[in-house]
């Protein structure tokens, strides 16, 4: 048998291996009841992914795809140049055994599942790539860019790691120009004054629908579940921001109303609980499927997929196309909260600000096995929750679902000494 | 709110009210601690340095008894006004202040960038502004008083501050009074600070294109003015643990403050450059992590929602949605 043949035949298991996966988790989703109807439209995205992610990314116009990972690159100016963002952060098992013919075993899943992706055709959209944007994050990500070579269009993006330093911000900025000038080769689009104000408001218009979001997760009732939470996120990843922006005020209409009637899809004095730690991508919902199973409220997240994404706003101030390089340029480094960088401050006053909007009980640190950046802050995110009364559970796992069971039993008793803390 | 709009609407009052407030015969007295220059004809109250810089030209005796007094008075009314309005007096009343903010207009008008200065140099240049605050107290006094036998200082000397200051040569110009821009040959001392005044005057106009607000940071009235800023009834707050350090705020002060990003633990943050413009309220798109207070009661606090309005939306938001 050929190469050829042989990686045909691999990634076609991927693909049936992904399918069940995907189908699994949505037969289980239909039988729940009080989920809110407007998720029907973030559904449809990623149950694309049975039939190798067919229309999961809109292509209208023949828009050029531009790929990227983590939470660093502006689709600000990919939108600008008349592109079309797609996130390539994966989540699935399924492919995570093809990326270990490129990474070494320590490497996290994330990384491994992604090398996956781009290295065989299981989901299109990782083919269709007329760019793969990837910031030398974390290590994994660095030398990522060198193993996929073959197979994606990489630009490696520099990121600098200690933002308090003006060097860091002037280099930030120069690799957001560089990116700039790839992606208008690439669309053969330049961005001019007028398409990238448009592209800031319309990612804005986005963040004006995520800030309703994050707002009616702090009331009482949980009206949405934590993991659908997450589904509406990473819905983001494919979905252009338009469309997203119209079924999220949908989404958030329908979530009012249900705060107003106090319809909750959890019990009324059910645990609340934040997750936070390394990145939770579809299809890995394991851990926050077996909380809300077991009763709890996920009430807040602090994940690059998810609450981070869309949280920092780009402030224009002049408004030519320099103060607006330069304001994207800092809003994509400045506040983000992702462990690579040097200081710890921001990650941990904004955890305790969600701690205290969404008067949360617990927090569940999640790190992937070989996500050293998260491994690292463990210690210390434990010592500031506990100092300020808060419990943490550390879970460390990686995409398998063969540990499911023992991670019920550990959050199980999590909860329970939580609902002790209650009773005093 | 816009405050951008509401700022530059009260400076044009402002303008008007100190530039031709004379012909409406309003006098706000000669000791605001702004630049409203005495050498307008048709001022509507004067700047407190002139004065300040004939009383200080006394021997020192004399400040124990009338001229003291005199001193005391003027400190006095001086530093009610800065208590009140702090460092608003530069964000909001200075007509020098608005002057730069007009040519800030024309620069972004015309698309020209605006450049930073590296960090470094903007905290070397940091001390002018207080150098200039002690030599107008030590030139009048050397004026007036011989230091160790040696021979005072000569008469050309007096009002030094204003013959270099370029708001003399610039706001009579409103008054349709052209006469100030001059260089005096009388003697050299009087050519050296003339010659300043019209190579700051200079700086005016070229400096508008490069920078905002360039002069203001070497301003010794924004030096006099810092020492009120514990103390001043307007301020301005910061809670850290809301601050994400987005960047939003240093990035959009037009005095380069990098203090209002950076600080986390401080609740008060009218640092020594401040004008309390407003603008990092503005920009702050986290929920009360920036906010303006007028004895201790919020005036003007920073919401996510109002950074998403003043940048433009959801204005077209609600009529698609109304569609």
């Amino acid at each position: 048998m050929d190469a050829q043949e042989k990686r045909r035949r691999l990634a076609n298991k991927v693909k049936v291996n992904l399918a069940m996966t995907v189908r699994e988790i949505f037969d289980a989703i239909e039988d729940e009841p009080s989920r809110p109807q407007n998720m029907a439209y973030f559904d449809r995205i990623f149950k694309t992914f049975t039939d190798g992610g067919k229309g999961a990314v809109p292509r209208e116009e023949g828009r050029k795809l531009i790929g990227t990972y983590c939470l660093f690159v502006p689709e600000e100016i990919i939108y600008a140049a008349g592109g079309q963002p797609v996130r390539l952060c994966a989540g699935s098992y399924d492919s995570t055994e093809v990326g270990e013919e490129f990474l070494p075993d320590v490497a996290c899943p994330m990384v491994k599942s992604e090398m996956g992706f781009s290295a065989l055709p299981v989901l299109s959209f990782y083919q269709d790539c007329s760019l793969v944007a990837l910031p030398a994050s974390c290590d994994w990500k660095t030398k990522m860019g060198a193993i996929m070579e073959e197979h994606a269009p990489v630009m490696m993006m520099d990121m600098p790691r200690i933002k308090e330093s003006e060097a860091s911000r002037e280099m930030w900025l120069s690799e957001i120009k560089r990116f700039k000038r790839e992606v208008e080769k690439v669309t053969g689009v330049k961005v001019n004054r007028r398409r990238l104000r448009e592209a800031i408001r319309l990612v804005q218009r986005a963040q004006v629908e995520f800030d309703r979001f994050h707002a009616i997760r702090k009331a009482d009732a949980t009206v949405i579940s934590g993991r659908d939470a997450l589904e509406v996120l990473n819905a983001y990843f494919y979905d252009h921001a338009e469309s997203w922006t119209a079924a999220m005020s949908l989404l958030n209409d329908e979530l009012e109303e249900r705060i107003r009637n106090k319809t909750s899809v959890t019990k009324p004095k059910a645990v609340r609980l934040m997750l936070t730690g390394s990145p939770m991508v579809f299809p890995n919902w394991k851990i926050p499927t077996v909380i809300e199973e077991l009763g709890g409220a996920l009430v807040a997240d602090e994940f690059c997929t998810s609450n981070r994404y869309l949280h920092d706003k780009v402030a224009v101030d002049e408004g030519s196309v320099n103060d607006m390089l330069h304001a994207i340029a800092d809003r994509y480094l400045l506040p983000c909260t992702c462990p690579i960088f040097s200081t710890t401050v921001d990650r941990r006053d904004r955890l305790l600000q969600l701690v205290e909007d969404h008067r949360v009980e617990g927090v569940i640190y999640h790190t992937l096995k070989g996500c050293h950046p998260y491994d690292l802050e463990t210690k210390l995110t434990e010592t500031l929750l506990r100092d300020n009364g808060i419990p943490m559970l550390r879970i460390e796992t990686d995409y398998s679902p063969q540990d499911v069971e023992q991670l019920r039993t550990r959050i199980e008793a999590f909860m329970e000494t939580l609902t002790g803390k209650r009773r005093g | 709110m816009k405050v951008y709009r509401l700022r530059i609407a009260v400076q044009f009052v402002c303008f008007i009210l100190l530039v031709y407030g004379g012909l409406f015969l309003i006098d706000l007295g000669s000791r605001l601690p702004t630049f409203s220059c005495a050498y307008m004809d048709d001022r509507g109250g004067g700047c407190f340095f002139i004065g300040f810089q004939h009383m200080m030209n006394r021997p020192l005796g004399e400040f124990l008894g009338d001229a003291g007094i005199r001193l005391l008075k003027a400190l006095g009314i001086f530093a009610l006004w800065a208590v009140v309005l702090n460092k608003a007096w530069c964000g909001w009343v200075c007509p020098f202040g608005f002057l730069q903010d007009m040519m800030t207009k024309l620069r972004t008008f015309i698309g020209v960038d605006v450049s930073r200065f590296a960090w470094m140099t903007r905290t070397r240049y940091k001390s002018v502004k207080y150098i200039l605050l002690v030599l107008m107290i030590l030139i009048p006094l050397g004026m007036a008083n011989s230091v160790f036998g040696l021979p005072t200082l000569p008469r050309d000397w007096s009002v030094a501050f204003c013959q270099i200051c370029p708001a003399r040569l610039i706001l009579p110009i409103f008054n349709g009074d052209f006469s100030q821009i001059y260089v005096d040959f009388s003697g050299s001392v009087r050519m050296i600070l003339t010659s300043l005044g019209v190579i700051l005057t200079g700086l005016f106009f070229t400096t508008a294109f490069v920078k905002r607000r360039f002069l203001c940071s070497y301003c010794p009235m924004l030096a006099a003015l810092s020492l009120f800023d514990k103390i001043g009834l307007t301020s301005l707050k910061k809670n850290g643990q809301r601050c994400t350090r987005c960047g939003n705020c240093s990035r959009a002060c037009p005095m380069e403050i990098r203090e209002i990003e950076e600080e986390k633990t401080l609740s008060n943050l009218v640092t020594q450059d401040c004008t309390l413009c407003l603008r990092c309220v503005e920009v702050c798109p986290e929920d009360k992590a920036l906010q303006a207070t007028f004895c201790g009661v919020p005036i003007f606090t920073a919401t996510q929602e109002g950074f998403l309005k003043r940048q433009g939306l959801p204005g077209e938001n609600k009529t698609e949605k109304e569609v």
